[in-house]
């Protein structure tokens, strides 16, 4: 048992081998430093994409980040994604997804299957081929209102252009619920069937069975599935962009299409640090506080 | 299990990923799709007579200018790009192209170049571009929507009423895009160019600058003007007052094939481009394009109108292009510029110019007999003698993505006062309070 903790002598004596070893982890390391101090140190500037500014640059203070609060844009951003993120993410891939690992649990069956493999259908297409599938789906002369809209006898509606966040919210979920159902379904199996069976016979309704008894055990899991989704919800682009490009107007402009729109759009590479600078600190917040969650409580 | 899977799928996405980036190539050269049938000819011309190898990187058309912009600023810019033509002032103020004079002053058809068209391809005095094509916009129109609303044609509206009137009466018959007026930041230079700019030259007299973006004579950008705000207005009446189209077609997920379809489709009444539209309506890469009765049948067009205000302008008209550089950091120019003489060669650039009814950029081709008898290129030649440019000097990359914003932002329902206010202090904000102007 002591050898385990005791580093092989061949090794310990080759410390170049070591280092060599080491060179991947510490270049990884790097690149990562380096590229999120880039972004730090340039949301001071003036940084353009072209143009004289992208090479003729000066340090210009917070001007950035005090135009975060000052120009329109960047507000209305976060609340749209804070929209997007709780109701896809949170509510819509969570919630659904434990329902479906919920429900699921017991079945042993070719239905199973099926639905587990379309669950995953959605998760596995590329963004872009789901984009234009939901974009063609929700179309005026598309699936949902040849199939459901005009024959209940309504004028066929146009979803892109009157509910451009709700169908993006939907599309979201279609995508990714397969990660928490997952994620929720080992959790579910880790539950000791006694337990369960122990709370039956104390008297414990199927409410209180899951709320008081199956929830506080997988609690570390929903706060691991909340911790992943909200960071790849917060941060999505590439559905969204393909879907409405955050249109019209601004309607489904998250902040991710904010950031790019500024960056590469109006080529304000500085002004777009700054947003993805806010990102980060957002994000990062919401992440202590999950892993808070993460903590057994005492 | 699933662990041993995933390393097999890691594995297999990363050789397929080595297998795209391309071996070393001795040139390469980066162009949108619309372009492929000048380009590959040209391309296959210059392997055959040089026996080097290009390669040659298509792309698509949606996104391609921030593409450039970021390929150049990154230092991974092919040798040889296309651009639209207003951002050759800004990547090469930035250093990011190679002057052409010399290397061009060799050439013999250089002579042949257009003088206007080699200056927006200019700056500060030295060549960096040579242009591909040029245009002229109008309002294109859906014949049998039009028959349907019972709308005279030959359509020759003559002020904006004109047209929201026909776009009223196409809508109050069902036409889904009444008058699908490109907005929004998603479709990029299209919004500024086929919807903002054709309005704003009509939207107040043409003095002093009062219709542009850019006072030319003070350098200044326009913060505020009345045209800016009658055109903003416009918008407003199409888009939200009246609802004349929904507002889709501008944020689909490949805008150019939404709005072929809905035009296919009868869904579009009227259309604001340009003249490249008689093949790009069906093709833009000029294959699969239906015989001229047949296009003639289906679609018209007219020249956009002024806003019918006491002394502005009857028609308008703005003319971009296209054009190709040579990245400074190319390896071989005189390679490079081999490559590209042999894409202009005379024969390929005409046929090219020709078959997809390109406007000419080169004396040689415009004044063939081909090109002077056609009569589509003919009419549209003729909207061409009033046209004007963009304001392509640094800078107008962001105004232009500013007024793309401002657009979405009246979609969004803001009011033209608020739009023009957001509008103005991000152009202080860029270039500084000296460099914006205001008209009364």
């Amino acid at each position: 048992m002591a050898m385990k903790n005791q580093i092989n002598p061949w090794l310990a004596s080759n410390v170049w081998l070591l280092v060599i070893a080491m060179l991947p982890a510490f270049l990884l390391l790097a690149a990562l430093i380096y590229f999120t101090a880039w972004a730090f140190s340039f949301s001071f500037t003036d940084l353009e994409l072209v143009g004289r500014k992208s090479v003729n640059w000066s340090w210009v203070g917070f001007e950035n980040y005090v135009r975060l609060w000052t120009r329109k844009g960047f507000l209305d951003a976060l609340w749209t994604t804070v929209i997007f993120t709780f109701f896809s993410a949170i509510v819509g891939q969570s919630v659904l997804g434990f329902l479906l690992a919920g429900a699921l649990r017991t079945t042993r069956s070719n239905l199973r299957s099926f639905i587990e493999v379309a669950i995953m259908l959605g998760w596995l297409l590329p963004d872009i081929v789901a984009a234009f599938l939901w974009s063609a789906t929700t179309s005026q002369t598309g699936l949902i209102n040849n199939l459901i809209i005009t024959p209940l006898g309504f004028k066929p509606v146009n979803f892109i252009s009157e509910f451009a966040l709700p169908v993006v919210t939907i599309a979201n979920i279609w995508k990714g619920t397969a990660w928490s159902y997952l994620l929720f379904s080992a959790a579910l199996d880790s539950v000791s069937r006694e337990v369960v069976e122990a709370a039956k016979v104390d008297g414990a309704t199927p409410f209180q069975r899951i709320w008081l008894v199956i929830l506080p055990i997988i609690r570390p899991h929903i706060a691991t599935n909340m911790l992943f989704i909200t960071i790849w919800t917060f941060t999505y682009f590439p559905l969204i962009y393909a879907l409405t490009g955050g249109g019209p107007g601004r309607q489904s402009e998250t902040l991710a299409i904010f950031m790019y729109k500024q960056s590469f759009g109006t080529g304000k590479l500085g002004y777009g640090s700054a947003i993805s600078v806010a990102m980060l600190l957002i994000v990062g917040a919401l992440s202590l506080i999950y892993l808070r969650l993460l903590r057994e409580p005492k | 299990m699933l662990k041993r899977n995933l390393m097999a799928t890691v594995a297999a996405v990363a050789m397929a990923a080595a297998s795209v980036i391309p071996a070393h190539a001795e040139i390469t050269f980066m162009y949108a799709t619309w372009l492929s049938g000048l380009v590959e000819p040209g391309v296959a011309n210059f392997e055959k007579a040089t026996g080097e190898t290009v390669n040659a990187i298509k792309l698509p058309d949606q996104g391609y200018d921030q593409r450039v912009a970021l390929d150049l600023s990154a230092g991974t810019a092919a040798d040889v790009v296309l651009m639209d033509s207003f951002m050759v002032s800004e990547l090469a103020s930035a250093g990011y192209l190679h002057p052409l004079d010399e290397l061009a002053a060799g050439w013999d058809q250089y002579q042949y170049y257009l003088k206007g068209l080699i200056e927006v391809g200019s700056y500060d005095g030295k060549v960096y571009s040579l242009p591909t094509d040029t245009d002229v916009r109008m309002l294109w129109y859906n014949k049998a929507n039009f028959e349907k609303a019972g709308i005279a044609m030959p359509w020759e509206p003559k002020s904006w009423a004109d047209v929201l009137d026909a776009a009223q009466k196409l809508k109050d018959a069902g036409v889904e895009y009444a008058f699908q007026l490109p907005a929004g930041t998603k479709q990029g230079e299209a919004t500024t160019m086929q919807g903002f700019y054709m309005a704003l030259l009509g939207a107040d007299v043409p003095e002093g600058d009062r219709n542009r973006l850019r006072d030319r004579t003070s350098g200044k950008w326009i913060g505020d003007s009345p045209g800016i705000r009658k055109t903003l207005q416009l918008y407003h009446d199409v888009y939200v007052e009246k609802s004349l189209t929904a507002p889709d077609l501008n944020y689909a997920t490949d805008i150019g094939a939404s709005v072929r379809e809905a035009m296919a489709n009868n869904t579009i009444g009227i259309l604001a481009s340009g003249s490249w539209e008689d093949a790009c309506l069906w093709d833009c890469t000029g294959a699969n394009v239906p015989s001229r009765e047949e296009r003639d049948a289906l679609v018209g067009w007219t020249p956009w109108p002024g806003s019918g205000d006491p002394g502005t302008n009857a028609t308008t008209n703005i003319s971009g292009g296209w054009a190709v550089g040579i990245n400074e950091k190319a390896a071989d120019k005189d390679l490079a510029f081999g490559l590209v003489k042999a894409i202009f060669d005379k024969d390929n650039f005409e046929a090219w110019t020709i078959a997809n009814h390109r406007m000419g950029v080169r004396t040689d081709i415009s004044e063939s007999p081909e090109y002077t008898q056609d009569a589509y290129l003919a009419k549209a030649t003729a909207l061409a003698a009033t046209t004007t440019g963009r304001d392509t000097v640094p800078g107008y990359q962001t105004v232009s993505a500013l007024i793309q914003q401002a657009t979405a932002d009246i979609l969004d329902g803001s009011s033209v006062d608020d739009v023009v206010k957001e509008y103005h202090d991000a152009l202080v904000d860029e270039f500084g309070a000296d460099a914006v102007e205001t008209y009364e």
